[in-house]
């Protein structure tokens, strides 16, 4: 490689990353073309994109993607309340850790996958049965990474609150909870990551529309340009979708802690 | 956890068990949706000792998942770990790969599987790919995070005794990067269980995902239970294993949470 | 504003539950007059139960024997008018300085805009007008300590009780963080009582020097300075007054392990 060019990716990480990228991109292509040659089951992306933008309308792509986010918001958003409030109080109220901490980890070891046919039993077809295996998904997380803040909140601070009498439910909502949060934002990362493996795969196996779904219908259609095309959709909406959450922690936490 | 405090939460348990019991014999909780644990037991017993759906034991699933679990992760932690060694050594390999591990660590392994079923079939490939594929990219971005994370005083002090670059790498930068290896493994083994409960729900008969979703066809939600149960147990039991493994190859690290 | 409140600590005590049975007591019965708006400093090594001592006063741990009076009331838990000011950065890292004084300010009943006010008022009393805005990961040591010595005095307590709380600063940093304390407490008199190892320290700031040994903690010498404030490191009786107490230090400390 000449000089020159190895200065510049060395300088840059974003220019050797596009080179990566493109890289795998290209040879996926020439390999598609010139050698598998059978664009019925390995298209290369070229192919795989002009199927997809041919055979599905902007309208549809973006129904299915909003279903799939729908659900998502609302199993994250019940996962993060419960899992906020009870690993917070396990963290600090002995009382609830004794309790309830041998119930979650019973729990846990069960995939969220695991949960798909007895979310079908209990809820359906639905939106329910997809909400609640979503929730089961994120929940240990952010149960896990409230629980860990909220117990290794330094002495000192809450030694500090005490000595100007906050004390019980107040010192757990004003003290406890924003110190724990740096913790916390960790868990809502890694929740939101395994919030889209599960919805996925839910779809995939028990749903009429979203983005799993999409990509179930496109082999049953024998379209492998669209389900590969919808594959790919699935991973850059679930990656814009950490780079949110990342954003709004540094806005958030990161002004007041070196996220 | 001492007696003492061993008391609420098992009375905890049992309180709910016998509600559960109660409410199913009174008839508030459908049978069909939730099976008292009088059931389950029963449930048990007949799937290991005279199998479900048609015969297939219990055994039978738990050796079919395993087996793919295994062959998937021994696949993929033999790909990620000289890629992820070599990728994570060198700096300008690394900013290359490393959008493109982000990337494929964001695909939902999932949504592969109807594509590696019109790739390999319908029998055991298609199942051990995408295990691989799971497996592959978790262990691939913890080794080469394990590389790079390496302490560079280790580093500085091994160049200041004149050691050979070949030995830096095989005696300093290995060893140190070792824990963080071994925790990527064991996220790795995690994430394959996890995959191939999903990846057994379609299109297979025999596995723990396809008993637990096949329970479900015939209406059987008490195997379905069972089955859940069996599936947390293994879990629990591989993770387990794995740490004991690790606690052993690394006495270094006894007394230290990874 | 408050006034300073007189302490009376009348036959203190405390064992740790943790101790072995033969083992001497943290304290052994202290006994102890602090008069309102004095400044006096409690001086020992480490271990010598001083900070146990002050956590007492404090409210923030209970003595196994006999009781502390503040202002003739009895004290039974942390707050109530009485003022901490910890050792390592007891600061709400979440919360800007002037917030976190205002924190304290509407935990006393001030409404947000009265907070506020206060808050601006300590942040100039104690020198950092400019860094209201700004959070504690963002300011020095030295800084941090400012803002806490400005929300204890949020509290408007009688009294103010610090332990070690320019330990984790640099010697530069301390020398000025003493005179800092010295003028803030001319212009709000409290009651102060003060932990410190360092006996030149004890010896700059104090009215009245209580030195303490370990194993049972105890007072074993008392003594005033007796000199006008500010006091140079130079001056004779200063010397003196080191020399005496560093005897009294050594002794017990000779004779415990004789």
């Amino acid at each position: 490689m000449a000089p020159p060019l190895r200065a510049r990716l060395a300088a840059s990480p974003a220019l050797a990353g596009a080179l990566g990228v493109a890289l795998l991109l290209l040879a996926w292509e020439v390999a598609a073309r010139l050698l598998w040659r059978d664009p019925a089951t390995l298209p290369a992306p070229s192919e795989a994109v002009l199927v997809a933008l041919r055979l599905l309308t902007p309208g549809e792509i973006a129904m299915h993607v909003l279903i799939s986010l729908g659900r998502i918001l609302a199993g994250f958003t019940l996962a993060a309340v419960a899992g906020i409030t009870l690993g917070v109080l396990c963290g600090r109220v002995a009382a609830v850790e004794r309790l309830l901490r041998p119930f979650v980890e019973a729990f846990r070891p069960v995939p969220p996958l695991a949960w798909i046919p007895i979310a079908i039993v209990w809820f359906g077809l639905g939106e329910a049965s997809k909400v609640f295996v979503i929730f089961l998904g994120a929940f240990f997380p952010i149960w896990t990474s409230a629980w860990r803040g909220a117990a290794l909140v330094p002495q000192v601070l809450l030694d500090s609150a005490r000595s100007m009498e906050v004390r019980g439910p107040a010192l757990l909502f004003r003290v406890v909870l924003p110190a724990s949060l740096p913790d916390i934002a960790v868990g809502l990362r890694v929740a939101l990551g395994l919030s889209f493996g599960v919805l996925v795969a839910a779809e995939l196996i028990a749903a009429e529309r979203g983005m799993g779904r999409l990509v179930m219908q496109a082999r049953e259609l024998g379209q492998m340009g669209v389900a590969i095309f919808a594959i790919f959709l699935i991973g850059i909406i679930s990656l814009l979708a950490d780079q949110q959450l990342s954003a709004i922690i540094r806005r958030s936490v990161g002004r007041w802690r070196p996220v | 956890m001492n007696a003492r405090h061993a008391l609420p939460p098992l009375a905890l348990l049992a309180a709910l068990l016998l509600g559960w019991e109660a409410a199913a014999a009174a008839g508030w909780l459908t049978p069909i949706r939730f099976p008292p644990p009088s059931r389950l037991a029963t449930s048990f017993r007949e799937l290991a000792l005279e199998g479900f759906p048609f015969g297939a034991f219990l055994s039978t699933h738990v050796v079919a998942t395993l087996r793919r679990v295994l062959a998937g992760y021994l696949i993929a932690v033999a790909l990620a770990v000289p890629l992820g060694l070599l990728i994570g050594a060198s700096p300008l390999l690394d900013r290359m790969a490393s959008p493109v591990v982000a990337f494929g660590r964001s695909i939902a392994t999932l949504s592969l599987l109807p594509l590696a079923l019109v790739w390999f079939g319908t029998e055991e490939a298609p199942k051990v790919f995408l295990i691989g594929f799971g497996c592959f990219w978790v262990m691939l971005s913890n080794v080469i995070a394990a590389i790079k994370l390496v302490d560079p005083v280790l580093l500085r002090a091994a160049r200041s005794m004149d050691t050979p670059p070949r030995d830096i790498f095989l005696r300093v930068m290995l060893p140190a990067a070792l824990p963080r290896i071994a925790a990527g493994a064991r996220m790795a083994l995690g994430m394959g269980f996890v995959v191939i409960v999903g990846a057994e729900m379609i299109g297979t008969s025999i596995g723990l995902g396809a008993l637990i979703m096949e329970a479900r066809t015939f209406y059987r939600s008490d195997i379905t239970m069972v089955g859940m149960a069996c599936i947390g147990a293994i879990g629990f039991a591989l993770t387990a294993l794995l740490g004991l493994l690790e606690a052993r190859l690394m006495p270094w690290r006894r007394g230290r949470q990874t | 504003m408050t006034q300073g409140a007189a302490i009376d600590v009348l036959g203190v005590a405390k064992r740790f539950a943790t101790d072995p049975p033969g083992a001497p007591a943290v304290l052994g019965g202290v006994d102890l007059s602090i008069g309102a708006n004095e400044f006096v400093a409690l001086v020992g090594r480490s271990g010598c139960g001083k900070t146990t001592l002050l956590n007492i006063i404090a409210g923030l741990e209970t003595a196994s024997a006999g009781e502390v009076r503040v202002g003739g009331t009895r004290v039974t838990g942390p707050g109530g008018g009485k003022g901490v000011v910890f050792q390592q950065n007891a600061l709400f890292p979440w919360l800007t300085a002037a917030r976190n004084i205002a924190f304290a300010a509407r935990n006393r009943g001030l409404d947000a805009a009265a907070a506020a006010a206060l808050a601006a008022e300590l942040l100039r009393l104690v020198g950092l007008d400019g860094a209201a805005a700004k959070y504690p990961c963002e300011l020095s040591g030295g800084m941090q300590q400012r803002v806490a010595i400005a929300r204890a005095l949020a509290l408007d307590p009688a009294i103010l009780l610090m332990d070690e709380p320019f330990g984790a600063l640099d010697e530069i940093t301390r020398t000025e963080m003493q005179e800092e304390l010295l003028r803030v407490w001319e212009a709000r008199r409290k009651t102060v009582v003060f932990v410190t190892h360092s006996i030149t320290e004890a010896l700059l700031l104090a009215d009245r020097i209580i030195v303490l040994a370990p194993r049972p903690g105890r007072i074993v010498l008392e003594l005033r300075p007796g000199l006008p404030r500010p006091r140079r490191r130079s001056e004779p009786t200063l010397a003196r007054l080191h020399e005496q107490i560093w005897d009294a230090l050594r002794d017990d400390h000779a004779a415990a392990r004789a």
